[in-house]
């Protein structure tokens, strides 16, 4: 399976383009993130956010709009994207197929299915109390998928197999359990949508030590995939440890992924191009590739929380649903723009 | 043990095994049917069946083999060997397991034509499902061709029109009434509930129309799993070559689409299971369509062993074929020739 990805051709990254990227980035982030705390229902000026912000009054209906609705949301979808991103670069260097995405690991399935269950067996319809069977359901899915992929030594092709079958399978029993409730199709068919509405500070405090831990595990394993992007015999070669190296990141994966389908349900799409996206700025190094894939996929999500509370759409339109068609065309048009150069 | 079959130009190798292996499939295959026919509420032994056949047995008794029965299960053989033809067309031309029809969009292309359908008009589904398949396949093609029809460029594309196509499809059922989401949510999976001799001579017909095309693009087909300079110097026009296969795969799923419904997994997995039962995967057309056939069959015989609801047999599909090709990975991984 050889790898390629999307490029302009004869554009290959330099360290000042690079610098360029990165300065753009971070002004696109605070000037988004600024609009995301401004617009929507109620309009709110530049003094009301930095007052809710810095001196809250809890009396005031701008400053609880700001602090207790938009910011939560906002940090929220950022360190999904970023997330989304970082699990997405990874999932593609560790099995170098540029069409690999979080989501064949298996951990939507597994979080669908958790969730899906935990309507029918307990009868819990606030989407707040699913974060924990979401999560758990998402990490035995990735496991098991992980194992059935041959562990440490996972190879490409298997790996993927072995994900399509397990995901596919979490799929069938979702979907048959949908079936035989009708109650339960009715609170799962909003869940899937995956979006970041509601969302409260006291869950997102509860998911972001799992969200660090896979951050970290991420950038540890950067340091082995740059050298396993040139095969295995090489990297061994080099002293890497090939199999601790896919098992970090692995683990990685799992984190950051299981965090966000907990934290918006599933959100597909973002894992798939948003590394593209970046190696296209920052080269193929996965340190930068990283970075920018946190970046671009943070970006992401807040323009697709924003986009959808706008009333263009009706003011209600998921997170989940904008990031796909955004970015399906998006992609599509990538594709076509610039071919696939092999890596 | 190898033979070697020539005809002018064209030659065939087959090993021992390979033949050994695709008998044993047909035979499973048939055996199956046949207890499929004799199993449901009403039991039927294979003598009545001789007895129904020649013309004897009460009314009741030809009335379920000859009108419920036959054409169900020969339905599901057929939706199911074109829904495994079709993705070891694309999966084998791409060299990628990721390239079969229902992941590149073609199964949520039918989904979401469908619930537009069902949106706009109150009913029309399958001609919904059909319309909306060919127009993602062909969009989906168009879009991804530039010169010829690069592997990557096609996965990508179609890829990214499976998760718009999915998001909008998960969009509308949210924003049905809840009576319909559920009848949907039935109707999405893929069944063959109430299938009649009709939709037995629409597939199979379909096949057989199909069946030369098959043939001739079974020569090539072999070839273009190696790397793209190596067929061009063996004299392969790339470009005419994957057009014509691409076309054939998009009427094979359209052909599957229109008399089961989106089946989820079986055009996946066909392939892959194929491909691991028979050694260096040929020929892998036939057998293909005979485990995508055999998928497809036992999914629904277990749907209609269900006793009380009337599942959809889709709800088996991913749960028979996902396991199988689990356990065939595990089996390959101890022998390490994976």
């Amino acid at each position: 399976m050889t790898a390629s990805t999307l490029s302009l051709p004869r554009h290959s990254p330099t360290g000042d383009l690079r610098l360029l990227w990165l300065g753009a980035a971070l002004l696109a982030l605070g000037l988004l993130s600024i609009a995301a705390l401004s617009l929507g229902a109620r309009a709110t000026g530049g003094a009301e956010i930095w007052g809710a912000l810095t001196n809250y009054d809890p009396d005031n209906a701008d400053h609880i709009v700001v602090r207790n609705m938009r910011l939560p949301r906002l940090i929220g979808a950022g360190l999904a994207g970023a997330a989304l991103g970082m699990s997405g670069a990874l999932i593609q260097a560790m099995t170098r197929n540029p069409l690999a995405d979080p989501g064949l690991l298996g951990i939507n399935g597994g979080a669908a299915l958790g969730v899906v269950l935990c309507i029918l067996v307990l009868g819990v319809t606030d989407p707040a109390e699913f974060i924990w069977v979401a999560l758990g359901g998402g990490l035995a899915a990735s496991v098991l998928v992980f194992l059935l992929g041959g562990g440490s030594q996972a190879n490409p092709l298997r790996l993927i197999l072995a994900g399509a079958a397990v995901s596919a399978l979490f799929l069938a029993l979702t979907r048959a359990l949908l079936l035989v409730s009708r109650q339960t199709l009715d609170v799962y068919r909003f869940w899937v949508l995956g979006g970041f509405d509601g969302i409260q500070p006291a869950t997102l405090q509860s998911l972001l030590p799992f969200l660090i831990l896979g951050a970290l595990l991420a950038i540890i394993a950067g340091f082995g995939l740059n050298a396993l992007m040139l095969g295995e015999d090489t990297a061994k070669g080099l002293g890497v440890r090939t199999g601790l190296t896919r098992l970090t990141a692995g683990a990685a994966i799992v984190l950051l992924c299981g965090a966000t389908v907990a934290m918006a349900g599933p959100i597909a799409f973002a894992g798939l191009i948003v590394p593209h996206i970046a190696r296209w700025a920052a080269g193929p190094a996965i340190g930068w590739s990283l970075a920018f894939s946190a970046m671009f996929g943070a970006l992401l999500l807040i323009a697709a929380d924003l986009l959808g509370r706008l009333a263009l759409f009706g003011g209600n339109m998921q997170a989940g649903v904008m990031t796909a068609l955004i970015g399906g065309p998006v992609l599509i048009w990538l594709v076509r723009r610039n071919g696939v150069r092999k890596l | 043990m190898i033979w070697t079959l020539r005809l002018s130009a064209l030659s065939l190798q087959i090993s021992r095994r390979a033949v050994l292996t695709a008998a044993l499939l047909f035979s499973v295959v048939l055996a199956t049917a046949v207890l499929a026919l004799t199993l449901g509420s009403y039991p039927l032994s294979p003598a009545d069946m001789r007895e129904i056949l020649t013309g004897g047995g009460t009314a009741i008794q030809q009335m379920i083999l000859l009108d419920h029965r036959m054409p169900r299960i020969l339905t599901a053989l057929g939706a199911g060997a074109a829904f495994g033809l079709s993705g070891a067309l694309f999966q084998t031309m791409m060299r990628n397991p990721l390239a079969s029809p229902d992941v590149i969009g073609f199964n949520a292309g039918a989904s979401c034509g469908a619930l537009v359908a069902m949106m706009l008009t109150g009913g029309m589904v399958l001609p919904g499902a059909i319309v909306g398949a060919l127009i993602t396949a062909s969009v989906v093609t168009l879009l991804a061709w530039s010169r010829g029809l690069p592997p990557y460029r096609l996965i990508l594309t179609g890829v990214g029109a499976s998760l718009v196509l999915t998001a909008l499809g998960d969009l509308l059922i949210s924003r049905m009434d809840a009576q319909t989401a559920a009848d949907m949510a039935q109707w999405l999976i893929g069944t063959l509930n109430a299938r009649s001799w009709s939709d037995v001579a629409l597939v199979w017909g379909g096949l057989l129309l199909l069946a030369p095309t098959l043939v001739w693009l079974h020569f090539p087909l072999t070839r273009l799993g190696m790397a793209d300079d190596i067929a061009t110097g063996l004299g392969m026009a790339l470009s005419p070559l994957r057009l014509a296969l691409t076309g054939t795969g998009i009427l094979l799923a359209a052909l599957a689409v229109s008399t089961a419904g989106p089946l989820p997994f079986v055009a996946f997995a066909a392939g892959p299971i194929a491909r691991r039962l028979i050694p260096n995967g040929r020929p892998v057309l036939l057998a293909a369509a005979a485990t995508g056939a055999l998928i497809t069959l036992l999914a629904d015989t277990a749907a209609r062993a269900v006793p009380m609801i009337q599942l959809p047999a889709g709800v088996f599909s991913a749960l028979i074929g996902a396991p199988v090709l689990i356990c065939l990975l595990l089996a390959q991984f101890r022998k390490g020739t994976l």
